[in-house]
C-alpha cells in the first residue's frame, strides 16, 4: 500500500526524492559528512576517506554488474590505471601546467584514460556473456598489472617497487592533510552517487537494465547491444578511474600489489552485500566491507594487546570474514542490505495497521 | 633448436598438469553449470593435506620410524657405495619415502574428497536452481574462505615434500638433440595424463558418466528420467576435489607449498575457457598449448612473461572464437 | 512496405523456411497462418534480424535490410511482440513502455548523468506522450506503476503491445497476440489492433491461430506449412484453397 504519496503532476511523479523522508535523509547524510569533516578525529577521517574512495569505485561496478548484468572480476585494473595516470600526469606535465591547475587537469585525464581502457576491456563483452566475460576481465586485471610492473614501464610507474604520489592542489588550495582530502573525496562521492542515480531516470540507464533483463528484447527496441555494453563499461571504468585518482592522492605511495585481484573481488563483494542494481547498494556494501575488517582489528587489538601470536591469525580471520560475507549474503539475503532496509521501511510505513 | 625442443618438452609436462587441474573445473561445470573459481584453492588444500600426511604426521613423536624413512637392511646394503646421480640410488631413496608418499596421497585424497563434499552440501546445494551468477560468486567468496583457513590451519612454514616418483635425471637423444629431464617430472606427466584419460573414459562410457552428461544436457529432464541430480552434483565435486588433491601433491613437489598455489586455478580457468568449457579435448589441447607457450615465454622473455601467457591467450581466443576452441555454441531460441 | 523474397532458413537439419515470399501492404493487416512448427515465428525472427537466413531478401520501404542488426531494423521503424511475452519482468509497466521509445529519444551519457536540462525535458515530454497516447488508449492507467510480474497474462500482452507502440513504428509484427486468452480478452485485443491500424496508420503483420480473428480483421493471408508457403491471398481465397484445407485437416487428422 502506498501512503502519503499524493501527486498532481507527472513532473512530481518523475522525481526521485519523491517524499519528504527521502529528502530529509539526503540532507541528513550531507550534514553528517560535514560533521565528520569538521569534528572527526584522524581515525574517523581515515576510515571515511577509504570508504569514500571505495564508494566511488563500487558505484561504477554497480553500473556494469548490477544494472547492465555484465560480470566483471577485473575492475581493480581501472583503479590502477586511474591512480598511475594521475602520478604520470603530474610527473610529465608538472613542468608545463601551473601547480594550481595540475590536479584539475590530472583527474579528468585519469578518468578519461580509464574510460578508454574500459572500452578496450569491454570489447569481449560484445562476443561473450556471463562467465566468459568474468574470466576475460579477470585476465585483463592480471595483464594491466603486469604492464605496470614490467621493466619497460618502470621509468614511469616505478615497477614493482611502486612510486610516490603528488599532493592535490585545487586552484592554489594545497590539500596536504587528510581532512582536506576528505572534503574532496566526500564531495566527489556524493556527486558520483547522484549522477549514477540520474543515469537510471533516462534512456541510457533504462537501456542498461533492459540489456541485463533480456538482451534480445532490448535489441528489438532499438538498443544497440554493442554500443550500450561498451558505454556501460566505459562509465564504470571512469568511476573506478576517479576512485583510483583519489587513491593516488590520498596515499603517499602506490604499489601494483594494491590493485590485485583481491581488490576486484572486494568491489564485487560490496555490491553483493549492499544490493545489486540499487542506488543505495554500494553505500551499504562499502560500509560493511570496510567496517568488518576494521572491527576485527579492533577486537583483536583489545584481546591481544599487541601479542604477536594473535596478530598472526588476524589477517587470515579477516580474509575468512570477507569470504563469509559474500557467501552468507548469497545464501541468505541475495538482494543485499537494501532489501533488508526496504522490508524495514515497508513495515514502518504500514505500522500500526499491519506488520511485515 | 635443441633449446626449443627442450623447452617444448618442459612445456608439455607442465601442460599435462594444467590438464589434470582443468579436468576438475570441466567436470563440475558439465554436471552443475557452475564454473568453480575457487578450484585453485581446492588444489592448494590438496597440497597442504599431502604435506600434512607425508611430512607432518611421519615427523610426529608417536609415528613409527619406518613411516618417516623406511630403510630395511637390504636397502642400506644396496645403497652403500652407489655414486651420486645413480638411478638406482634415486629409486632406493624414493622407496625409502614410499610409506609416507602413500600415506600422503591417501590422506590428501580422502580429506579433499570430504572437503569437496562439504562445500557441495553446505554451499552449492542450497543454491541449486538459482542464477548462475549467484553460484559463481559463491565460489568467488569461497576463495577467501579457503585461503584464509589454510593460513589459519598451517601456520608452520612449509617444508620440502617427497616427490611422487624417483627423481633421477634422465638424458636421451631426440632428433639428434640431447634432452634432459627429471624422472619425477616425467612421472607426474604420466600420472596426470592417465587420470585425465581415465576420467574422460569414465564420463563417456560408464553409467555415472552418462548421468553426468544427461544432467549437463538438461537438468530437469534428467531429473524426470530418474537420475538423481543431487548425487551427480556431489559426485562431480568429489571428482574435482580428488583430482585436485593429486594435482596439489604434484604442485607441492614442483613449486613448494603456499597459499599462492591457489593462483594456478585462475590460469587454468583461462585455459578451460580457451579450450571451450565443456569439451575435454579442447581443454586438453589448450592446456598443452599454454604449457608450451609458457615454457617458450620463460625461455625467451623471462618468468613474469610466462605468468601472463594464459591470460593473453584466452583473451585472443575469446575475441576470435567466443566459445573457445572446441566449445559448443548455443543458439538462443526466441 | 515490407517485402520478403525467397527466404530460406535452416537449423542444422531442420528447414524452418523454404522459399517464403510475400508483400505486406502499407496500412493493412497481413496474417501469417500455419500449424505449429510451420516456421511463423522463425519468419518473424528473420524479419527482425535475430536469425540470419541462408538465402533471400528482406526489403523494408525500398531498403534492403538483410545485413542490418536487429537494433538498426528497430530504428527504421519495425516493432514486434513475442509469442511468449518478452517484457522486462522486474520493471514497472511505465518503464517498459518508456523503453519502447528508446530510439525516439536523444539524451546522451552526459545529459543522463546531469539529468537536469535536456534529459529532464525529454523525459517529461515522453511521460506526457505515453500517458496520452498509450496508457489511455490501452486502458492500463490503473497498473502503470505495477511490476510486470504481478500482472495477469492478458494484461501483459497488452503492455507488450503498448511497448511496441511507444516506438511509433511503421511496421508492427504481432506474434500470436491472443493465444491463451479468453473470449472477452480476445475481443478487446482485436479492437485494439483495429484501432492501432486506423489511428496510427501502421502496417501490421500478424501471426495467429484464431481463425475467426484472422478472417475478421485481415486483408491478406499467407499460409505456411513445414516452412513452405502453400497459399497466399485474401481470407476468402485462402479459406477455399485445397492445399490449405489439406494442411489443416491433415494436421488435425
Ligand atoms: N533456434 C532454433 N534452433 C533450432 N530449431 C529451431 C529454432 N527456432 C525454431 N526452430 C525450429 O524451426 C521450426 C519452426 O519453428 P517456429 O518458427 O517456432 O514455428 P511456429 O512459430 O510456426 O510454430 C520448428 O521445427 C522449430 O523446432
Ligand atoms: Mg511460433
Amino acid at each position: 500500500m502506498i501512503t502519503g504519496n499524493l501527486k498532481s503532476s507527472y513532473a512530481t511523479d518523475e522525481q526521485v526524492l519523491n517524499n519528504r523522508w527521502k529528502r530529509l535523509f539526503l540532507w541528513l547524510c550531507i550534514a553528517g559528512l560535514g560533521l565528520i569533516a569538521a569534528f572527526g578525529n584522524n581515525y574517523i577521517i581515515l576510515i571515511a576517506c577509504q570508504m569514500g574512495i571505495m564508494l566511488i569505485a563500487v558505484t561504477g561496478v554497480n553500473v556494469v554488474i548490477g544494472y547492465t548484468g555484465l560480470m566483471s572480476l577485473g575492475h581493480a585494473a581501472f583503479l590502477a590505471i586511474g591512480a598511475y595516470a594521475v602520478v604520470i600526469f603530474h610527473n610529465a606535465a608538472g613542468a608545463i601546467i601551473p601547480e594550481s591547475l595540475l590536479t584539475l587537469a590530472a583527474i579528468p585525464f585519469a578518468v578519461l584514460v580509464s574510460a578508454i581502457a574500459g572500452v578496450i576491456v569491454g570489447l569481449p563483452s560484445l562476443r561473450v556473456k556471463g562467465l566468459y566475460l568474468a574470466v576475460a576481465t579477470l585476465s585483463a586485471n592480471f595483464i594491466v598489472l603486469f604492464l605496470i610492473e614490467e621493466s619497460f614501464s618502470a621509468p614511469w610507474t616505478g615497477g614493482v617497487n611502486g612510486i610516490n604520489t603528488p599532493t592535490p592542489n585545487l586552484l592554489g588550495w594545497e590539500m596536504d592533510t587528510r581532512r582536506e582530502q576528505f572534503v574532496l573525496i566526500a564531495t566527489l562521492a556524493v556527486l558520483g552517487l547522484l549522477a549514477a542515480q540520474n543515469l537510471f531516470r533516462t534512456r541510457v540507464g533504462r537501456a542498461f537494465i533492459a540489456i541485463r533483463d533480456r538482451d534480445y528484447s532490448a535489441e528489438i527496441l532499438g538498443i544497440s547491444l554493442y554500443r550500450y555494453k561498451l558505454i556501460s563499461f566505459a562509465i564504470s571504468a571512469a568511476y573506478c578511474g576517479l576512485a583510483g585518482a583519489l587513491f593516488a592522492y590520498f596515499y603517499a605511495r602506490i604499489l601494483p600489489e594494491q590493485f590485485e585481484l583481491h581488490l576486484s573481488l572486494m568491489l564485487v563483494a560490496a555490491i553483493i552485500v549492499g544490493g545489486m542494481g540499487r542506488t543505495m547498494g554500494p553505500v551499504f556494501g562499502v560500509i560493511i566491507i570496510v567496517m568488518v575488517p576494521e572491527l576485527i582489528k579492533v577486537v583483536f587489538g583489545a584481546l591481544a594487546g599487541g601479542g604477536a601470536e594473535l596478530a598472526m591469525i588476524r589477517a587470515p580471520i579477516q580474509e575468512i570474514a570477507f569470504g563469509a560475507l559474500i557467501v552468507g549474503f548469497l545464501l541468505f539475503e541475495p538482494f543485499g542490505i537494501t532489501q533488508i532496509v526496504d522490508r524495514g521501511l515497508r513495515a514502518l510505513n504500514r505500522w500500526p495497521f499491519a506488520r511485515g | 633448436m635443441g633449446q626449443l625442443l627442450q623447452y617444448g618438452i618442459n612445456g608439455l609436462m607442465a601442460g599435462a598438469i594444467y590438464a589434470l587441474i582443468a579436468v576438475g573445473i570441466v567436470s563440475v561445470f558439465k554436471a552443475t553449470r557452475v564454473v568453480n573459481f575457487a578450484h585453485g584453492y581446492l588444489i592448494m588444500f590438496g597440497a597442504y593435506f599431502y604435506f600434512t600426511f607425508a611430512v607432518l604426521v611421519p615427523q610426529a613423536a608417536w609415528a613409527p620410524e619406518w613411516l618417516q624413512s623406511w630403510r630395511p637392511d637390504w636397502m642400506i646394503e644396496m645403497r652403500e657405495g652407489l655414486p651420486m646421480f645413480s638411478p638406482l640410488a634415486a629409486v632406493l631413496d624414493w622407496l625409502a619415502n614410499g610409506p609416507r608418499i602413500l600415506l600422503g596421497l591417501a590422506g590428501a585424497l580422502i580429506c579433499n574428497a570430504l572437503l569437496g563434499l562439504l562445500i557441495e552440501r553446505t554451499l552449492m546445494r542450497p543454491l541449486m536452481g538459482q542464477s548462475v551468477f549467484a553460484m559463481i560468486m559463491l565460489t568467488v567468496g569461497l576463495i577467501s574462505i579457503l585461503s584464509g583457513s589454510a593460513q589459519l590451519i598451517w601456520t608452520s612454514d612449509a617444508e620440502f615434500v617427497p616427490a611422487l616418483a624417483p627423481n633421477t635425471p634422465i638424458r636421451f637423444e631426440l632428433f639428434g638433440q640431447m634432452i634432459f629431464l627429471f624422472g619425477a617430472d616425467l612421472a607426474n606427466m604420466v600420472i596426470a595424463l592417465v587420470i585425465f584419460a581415465a576420467i574422460v573414459a569414465m564420463v563417456r562410457y560408464t553409467k555415472s558418466g552418462v548421468a553426468i552428461r544427461a544432467t549437463a544436457e538438461d537438468q530437469s529432464t534428467a531429473y524426470s528420467m530418474g537420475i538423481s541430480v543431487p548425487k551427480v552434483f556431489s559426485r562431480a565435486w568429489v571428482l574435482a576435489s580428488t583430482t585436485g588433491a593429486i594435482a596439489g601433491a604434484i604442485l607441492a613437489t614442483r613449486n613448494g607449498i603456499s597459499p599462492a598455489l591457489g593462483l594456478f586455478g585462475f590460469s587454468v580457468l583461462a585455459i578451460v575457457l580457451m579450450g571451450g568449457l565443456d569439451s575435454y579435448l579442447g581443454v586438453f589441447l589448450a592446456a598443452m598449448i599454454v604449457g608450451v607457450l609458457e615454457a617458450l615465454a620463460q625461455w625467451q622473455l623471462g618468468g613474469e612473461w610466462a605468468e601472463i601467457v594464459p591470460y593473453v591467450a584466452v583473451l585472443l581466443v575469446i575475441l576470435i572464437r567466443p566459445h573457445g576452441l572446441f566449445g559448443t555454441r548455443e543458439i538462443e531460441r526466441i | 512496405m515490407l517485402s520478403v523474397q525467397d527466404l530460406h532458413l535452416s537449423f542444422g537439419g531442420i528447414k524452418a523456411l523454404q522459399g517464403v515470399s510475400f508483400t505486406a501492404r502499407r496500412g493493412q493487416i497481413t496474417a501469417i497462418i500455419g500449424p505449429n512448427g510451420a516456421g511463423k515465428t522463425s519468419l518473424f525472427n528473420a524479419i527482425s534480424g535475430f536469425y540470419r537466413p541462408d538465402r533471400g531478401k528482406v526489403v523494408f520501404d525500398g531498403q534492403d535490410i538483410f545485413a542490418l542488426r536487429p537494433d538498426r531494423r528497430a530504428a527504421l521503424g519495425i516493432a514486434r511482440t513475442f509469442q511468449n511475452i518478452a517484457l522486462f519482468r522486474g520493471m514497472s509497466v511505465l518503464d517498459n513502455i518508456k523503453l519502447g521509445a528508446h530510439t525516439r529519444l536523444g539524451a546522451g551519457v552526459f545529459d543522463a548523468l546531469r539529468y537536469f536540462g535536456r534529459a529532464q525535458a525529454e523525459e517529461l515530454a515522453l511521460r506526457a506522450d505515453i500517458e496520452a497516447r498509450i496508457i489511455d488508449f490501452l486502458e492500463i492507467d490503473h497498473i502503470r506503476k505495477a511490476p510486470i510480474s504481478a500482472l495477469p497474462y492478458g494484461l501483459q500482452k497488452r503492455v507488450e503491445l503498448g511497448r511496441a507502440l511507444a516506438m511509433q513504428p511503421r511496421l508492427l509484427m504481432l506474434d500470436e497476440p491472443v493465444a491463451g486468452m479468453n473470449r472477452e480478452e480476445t475481443e478487446d485485443m482485436a479492437r485494439f489492433i483495429l484501432d492501432v491500424q486506423e489511428e496510427f496508420d501502421i502496417t501490421i503483420l500478424l501471426v495467429e491461430h484464431d481463425m475467426h480473428l484472422v478472417m475478421d480483421i485481415c486483408s491478406h493471408v499467407v499460409v505456411l506449412n513445414f516452412g513452405q508457403q502453400i497459399a497466399e491471398g485474401t481470407p476468402d481465397q485462402v479459406r477455399r484453397d485445397p492445399a490449405v484445407i489439406e494442411a489443416y485437416l491433415g494436421a488435425a487428422a
